[in-house]
C-alpha cells in the first residue's frame, strides 16, 4: 500500500509540466545519440551535466536519466537500420537486426524492439520500486568496510569484464583511482599531485576527464578510419510484429528482461553485458539455432529486452548504496552531487519525492520513446544519412562547450584535449577506458571508506573479513581476480568480454 | 612455451613499451606517496593509498611486460596499419592551437576558425556548406548560452561575445 502511495506522489511530481519537458528532452537527446554513431549516452551526459544546474534536482535527474535509458532504445534503430551499434549495448542486435532488415523485415524488427524494449523498461521499474526501497534498509547497517568491499569488487567486476588483458584494465583502474585522489585529501586537507596548479586543488573534473576519453577520443579514432556505412533504403512498412513475431519473440523478452535485471544491478555489469548475455542464451536455447546470425527476431527481441531491464537495474545500486555500477551512473551520480544530494540508504527517506519522482518519469519517459521510436523512424532514418565529416566538427564544438560550461574554466578544456589524445592512443594500444572513469569516481570514496574503517578497527585488517558482507564482497573479487588463471575460466571471460567505451 | 614457439624478442614491441610507461607512472605515484607520507595502519596519512595502488600499479605493468616478452605483441607501426594517422594528428593539433587561443581571441573568434579548419582540413566539406555551418554553429551555441541559459563564454581580449 505504501508503495502506492509514494508512486502516485511519484507521479504528482513527475507530472508537473516542467518536469515532463525535462523529460521530454532527456530521451529526445537520448535517442538521438543512441541514433548517431560515434556520440553515446556517456557524452550527451557530460555535454548536459551543466544544464542540470538551471533547474530543481528532480528535473536535472529526471533529463540524465531519460538520456541513458533514451539511448538504449535509440541505439537500436541504428543496428538494425545501417548494420553499425548506435552505442555499445546495441552492438549484438547489429547481428540479426540488419539481416532482418536485408530481408525487407527492418518493420517487425524495429517494432519488436521498441516494444521489447517497453516491456523490459516497464518490469525493471516495476522491480525498482520494489527492491529499491528494502535494499535501502538493509544498506543502512553498511558501514565503511563494507563500502570499500563493495566499490573494490564493482572495480575488480568491470575490470573482468571488459575486453582484453586483464592486466591492462587493472592497470586502468589504478590509474583512474590516483586521478581521482588528485586534489586536497579529503581528511587531512593536504593537497595531492596538484603539481601547484590552483586549477587542481579540488581535485579533475569529471566531465573534462568523460568527455576526453569517450567523446574527443571517439572522435578521434573514428576519423582515421572510413566509417562505412550500409543502409537500408527502402520504405519502412508494417512496424508492428505479427502473431508469429508475438510467438517467436514472448520468450526471450521475457528472459531477456529478468537476465538484464539481474546483470543490471551488478555493480561493474550493465547494459552491454545484459545484451551479450541474452543473445547467448536465446542462441542456446533455440532449438535452430543456425538461424541466429542470418535474421532470427529472437537475436533482437532477447538483448533489446535485455538492455533495457538492465538499464533500469543499474539505477538501484547508485540510489541505495550510492555506488555507481557502470560509468553512466557515475555521471548521475556527479548530477546528485551537483545538486548537493548524496545517493545512499538515506535517499528514499530523506528525499522521497525526488526518488519517487524519477521513478514515475522513467514510466513516462517509457510511454514517451514508444511514441518516439515507432512513428518517427522516418525522421531517424534522414538522420543517419548526416556524414561523418559535417557531424564531428560538431561533436567537438559540443564536448568543447559542455566542458567549458562545467566550471567556466578554460583550464578544463585543456584537460578535456589532454585526456582526449590518451583516450585515443588508450584505445589504439588496446587499454580500455571504462574501468579508469569507474575508478576515478570511485577511488575518493574508497579510500575515504578504507582509511575510516582502519581508523574505526585501530588498524585491524580483519575487520573486512569478519564482517559478512564485506568478506563475500572480497571472496568474489579475488575469484575474479584469480579466474583469467584458470584456461577454462578465460575463454568464458573472453566470450563475454565487452568493449564499454564503443 | 618452449624456445621454438617463443616469439623473437623486438624493442618496437608496443606491449612491451606500454608496460614499461606503466611501470614509470607506478614509480611516480609510489615516490608520490612517500612524499605525502603513509602514516600508520591506525591513522593512514595522505600518502597512503598513492603508495599501495602505486605498487600495485607496478605489479600490473610489469606483468604485461613479461607478457610482452613471452608472448610477443603487435609493432607500433601494426597499431595503425590501413589507418589514415594524419587525420587524428591534424585534429589534436588544431585543438591545442585552439585552447591555447580561446581565453585570449574569446569563443566566437577562435570558434569559428576551428570549426572551419575541422570542416575543410580533415575530411574537407563544400565551400558552401562549411563556411555556414562553422559560423552559425557557434554563433547559435554563444546566443543560447548567453541569453536563454546566461552562461558567459570567454569573450577575450576584443570583448566579442
Amino acid at each position: 500500500m505504501d508503495v502506492l502511495v509514494n508512486v502516485m506522489h511519484g507521479f504528482g511530481i513527475a507530472l508537473q509540466p516542467v518536469n515532463i519537458l525535462y523529460c521530454f528532452i532527456g530521451v529526445f537527446i537520448g535517442t538521438l545519440v543512441g541514433v548517431l554513431p560515434g556520440i553515446g549516452p556517456i557524452s550527451a551526459m557530460s555535454l548536459l551535466l551543466p544544464v542540470t544546474l538551471s533547474g530543481t534536482p528532480e528535473s536535472g535527474i529526471i533529463m540524465m536519466a531519460g538520456i541513458y535509458y533514451g539511448s538504449m532504445y535509440g541505439g537500436s534503430t541504428t543496428s538494425i537500420l545501417v548494420n553499425i551499434p548506435g552505442e555499445a549495448a546495441s552492438v549484438v542486435t547489429c547481428i540479426d537486426g540488419h539481416q532482418m532488415a536485408k530481408q525487407g523485415r527492418a518493420g517487425p524488427a524495429l517494432g519488436i524492439s521498441a516494444l521489447g524494449s517497453f516491456i523490459a523498461g516497464t518490469f525493471a521499474l516495476v522491480m525498482l520500486m520494489l527492491v529499491a526501497p528494502s535494499l535501502a534498509s538493509v544498506a543502512i547497517a553498511f558501514g565503511p568496510a563494507e563500502y570499500a568491499s563493495l566499490m573494490v569488487l564493482g572495480l575488480v567486476v568491470l575490470t573482468f569484464l571488459t575486453q582484453g588483458s586483464m592486466a591492462k584494465a587493472l592497470l586502468m583502474a589504478c590509474i583512474g583511482i590516483v586521478l581521482g585522489l588528485v586534489g586536497l585529501d579529503s581528511i587531512t586537507a593536504q593537497p595531492r599531485l596538484t603539481f601547484g596548479r590552483i586549477e587542481l586543488i579540488d581535485g579533475i573534473g569529471l566531465v573534462p576527464v568523460v568527455m576526453g576519453l569517450f567523446g574527443l577520443g571517439e572522435v578521434l579514432l573514428n576519423t582515421e578510419q572510413a566509417i562505412k556505412r550500409d543502409i537500408i533504403n527502402a520504405k519502412i512498412t508494417q512496424l508492428l510484429p505479427d502473431k508469429e513475431d508475438w510467438k517467436a519473440s514472448a520468450g526471450p523478452i521475457g528472459r531477456g528482461t529478468i537476465l538484464g535485471f539481474f546483470l543490471g544491478i551488478l555493480p561493474g555489469g550493465g547494459a552491454v553485458v545484459a545484451s551479450f548475455a541474452s543473445y547467448a542464451l536465446e542462441k542456446r536455447l533455440s532449438r535452430t539455432p543456425e538461424r541466429f546470425g542470418h535474421g532470427a527476431i529472437e537475436g533482437v527481441a532477447g538483448p533489446e529486452a535485455a538492455n533495457n531491464a538492465a538499464a533500469g537495474g543499474a539505477f538501484i545500486p547508485l540510489m541505495t548504496l550510492g555506488i555507481p555500477p557502470n560509468v553512466v551512473m557515475a555521471l548521475l551520480l556527479g548530477a546528485f552531487v551537483i545538486h548537493g544530494l548524496q545517493p545512499g540508504p538515506l535517499l528514499i527517506t530523506q528525499n522521497p519525492g525526488l526518488f519517487w519522482g524519477i521513478v514515475a518519469s522513467m514510466y513516462i519517459g517509457n510511454v514517451m520513446l514508444l511514441v518516439l521510436n515507432l512513428p518517427l523512424i522516418g525522421m531517424w532514418v534522414k538522420l543517419l544519412k548526416l556524414p561523418y565529416n559535417v557531424l564531428f566538427p560538431l561533436i567537438i564544438l559540443f564536448t568543447i562547450i559542455g566542458v567549458y560550461c562545467s566550471s567556466n574554466n578554460v583550464f578544463d578544456v585543456y584537460v578535456m584535449v589532454g585526456f582526449g589524445v590518451i583516450g585515443y592512443f588508450m584505445r589504439k594500444f588496446g587499454y580500455e577506458p571504462a574501468p579508469l572513469v569507474l575508478a576515478f569516481v570511485l577511488g575518493p570514496l574508497l579510500e575515504n571508506n578504507l582509511r575510516k574503517s582502519l581508523i574505526l578497527s585501530q588498524g585491524d585488517l580483519m575487520t573486512f573479513v569478519e564482517r559478512p558482507i564485506s568478506a563475500a564482497c572480497l571472496v568474489l573479487a579475488v575469484v575474479l581476480l584469480i579466474a583469467p588463471l584458470l584456461p577454462a575460466l578465460r575463454r568464458k571471460r573472453e566470450m563475454v568480454a565487452l568493449d564499454e567505451g564503443a | 612455451m618452449t624456445d621454438q614457439t617463443r616469439p623473437p624478442f623486438r624493442l618496437n614491441n608496443s606491449e612491451l613499451w606500454t608496460g614499461v610507461i606503466g611501470i614509470a607512472l607506478g614509480v611516480f605515484v609510489i615516490r608520490s606517496g612517500l612524499k605525502l607520507k603513509l602514516g600508520t595502519i591506525n591513522d593512514p596519512g595522505s600518502g597512503f593509498m598513492l603508495f599501495y595502488i602505486g605498487l600495485l600499479m607496478c605489479a600490473f605493468a610489469v606483468t604485461i611486460v613479461l607478457a610482452s616478452i613471452t608472448e610477443g605483441g603487435p609493432t607500433f607501426g601494426s597499431r595503425w596499419e590501413g589507418a589514415s594517422w594524419s587525420k587524428p594528428v591534424a585534429i589534436i593539433v588544431i585543438l591545442s592551437a585552439y585552447a591555447f587561443a580561446l581565453e585570449p581571441l574569446g569563443f566566437l573568434i577562435s570558434t569559428i576558425p576551428l570549426m572551419l579548419l575541422l570542416l575543410r582540413v580533415i575530411d574537407p566539406v563544400r565551400w558552401t556548406l562549411a563556411i555556414p555551418l562553422a559560423v552559425l554553429a557557434p554563433l547559435s551555441v554563444w546566443w543560447v548560452l548567453k541569453h536563454a541559459l546566461l552562461i558567459q563564454l570567454p569573450s577575450g581580449m576584443f570583448e566579442i561575445g
